[in-house]
């Protein structure tokens, strides 16, 4: 009896991002505490970002005297709040990842290599980017509606244009996902290149 | 003429550590035979987990090669090594290592999603495999809510989903008492009479030399000697 051949035809490696979207939303789901504090720092963040402008687009549009534009004093708090964010996002994540090498060592053990393993991490950065995203949004938006509402009466809220909020909703999104990967690229790549025998080593 | 499918010549592994050299392994050459039960015994320290290690393809050389089907691991990429850790070894641990998230049934089905197996074939082999080493009726269970000996199985059920040549086990009865610790060698024994799987096990178990057709005593990252318990 002859041992199979090395390579052959039908065999392969691979990790398609159908499977890894599905392994990032089976792990987020099973992993909801530490989650939701990733989603919602994000979250915090994006929502700031969201109240501030649609507020000035609404009283904008309301009193169209006003520019939609940002002040610079704004601004600078949105940077600032978002670097925090990221800070906070890194730190989570670093010790998020940590808790796993045990995990990728095993996962090296059965055939995945280094590429899959950043695989997974990223889709599952990009899934906490868009919950993320959308949940800050969310939150931004109807605060600063009702700020809006407190401060000019409901009929303000007429004046909130569609088009701006969709690209808000869109720009808030993408940062929010910008956000998360960025912050999620070194512990990742830190922990992907780990040798198997380097991976299992860790008790957590 | 014995098949040989794992070979090694003058393997070594050196570790530097504050200046000095420490002699892991040194100068190591065994031949295992296709399809039996092996055994790699000795002490703690003495270089069986690092001999694993290096059989599996886990850890490089310092010197010397390794071979598994007359190929000399070291001349792999990452993506054959991967290939070779998916396709053709099967491994299990003292500890286990089963993704804690993940069911018993997802757990199985781990590696075959890195073999490209499409999901519905995953879940049946899958449950065939849990079914083999007796957990049919656990397979929604995750390994928290499983014994040592239950984990142990499932182990063995994922290092088999993808019909390897070789299993390879650390101190598989390491992490168990003794009744559960001999379940788990029938199993394997089991495995290597039926589905003519190689088994090499780095152990210092007693039990499990009892089964063995070869025995390699390591001592201070050296064999020993080796010894067969079965013609041929």
């Amino acid at each position: 009896m002859t041992g199979k051949g090395f390579r052959s035809g039908e065999e392969r490696i691979e990790f398609p991002f159908r499977e890894a979207f599905w392994m990032s939303v089976e792990q987020i789901r099973k992993r909801l505490q530490r989650s939701i504090i990733v989603v919602g720092s994000i979250a915090l963040g994006i929502a700031l970002l969201t109240h501030l402008e649609m507020t000035n687009v609404i009283l904008g549009t309301y009193m169209s005297s006003l520019g939609t534009t940002m002040e610079a004093y704004q601004f600078w708090l949105i940077v600032v709040s978002l670097f925090v964010c990221a800070i906070g996002l890194i730190n989570a994540n670093l010790i998020a990842i940590y808790e796993r090498y045990r995990e990728i060592g095993t996962m090296k053990c059965l055939g995945a290599l280094d590429q899959h393993v950043m695989k997974l991490f990223l889709v599952e950065a990009m899934v906490f980017g868009v919950v993320g995203g959308v949940g800050g949004f969310a939150f931004g938006a109807l605060t600063a509606l009702a700020s809006s509402s407190i401060q000019l009466g409901v009929n303000v809220l007429a004046f909130t244009p569609v088009d701006a909020v969709l690209r808000y909703l869109g720009g808030a999104t993408g940062l929010a996902v910008i956000l998360s990967v960025v912050s999620t690229v070194y512990p990742a790549v830190r922990a992907a290149r780990l040798p198997p025998v380097e991976a299992l080593r860790h008790d957590i | 003429m014995a098949d040989y499918i794992v070979e090694t010549h003058g393997l070594s592994r050196h570790y530097q550590i504050g200046g000095v050299t420490v002699k892991a392994l040194d100068d190591v050459n065994i031949q295992v035979v296709r399809g039996e039960y092996n055994s790699i015994v000795g002490p703690s320290g003495s270089g069986k987990t690092t001999l694993f290690n290096m059989i599996g393809g886990l850890d490089r050389p310092t010197a010397g090669q390794v071979f598994i089907d007359e190929i000399d691991i070291a001349k792999l990429d990452a993506y054959e090594l991967a290939w070779l850790r998916c396709h053709r070894v099967g491994y299990i641990f003292q500890t286990f290592n089963l993704i804690p998230v993940l069911t018993a049934l997802e757990n199985v089905a781990l590696p075959m999603i890195f073999a490209g197996v499409p999901r519905g074939k995953r879940e049946t082999r899958a449950v065939e495999m849990l079914e083999m080493v007796g957990l049919g009726a656990r397979l929604h269970h995750r390994p928290t809510e499983l014994s040592a000996g239950q984990q142990q199985r499932v182990a063995i059920a994922r290092a088999l989903a993808n019909d390897p040549d070789i299993i390879l086990a650390d101190e598989p009865t390491g992490n168990l008492d003794l009744h559960t610790g001999l379940e788990i060698i029938d199993i394997l024994r089991k495995l290597n009479q039926e589905r003519e799987v190689t088994v090499i096990a780095a152990t210092h178990d007693t039990k499990i030399i009892d089964v063995s057709d070869a025995i390699f005593w390591v001592r201070d990252g050296q064999i020993e000697r080796e010894e067969r318990r079965t013609q041929g």
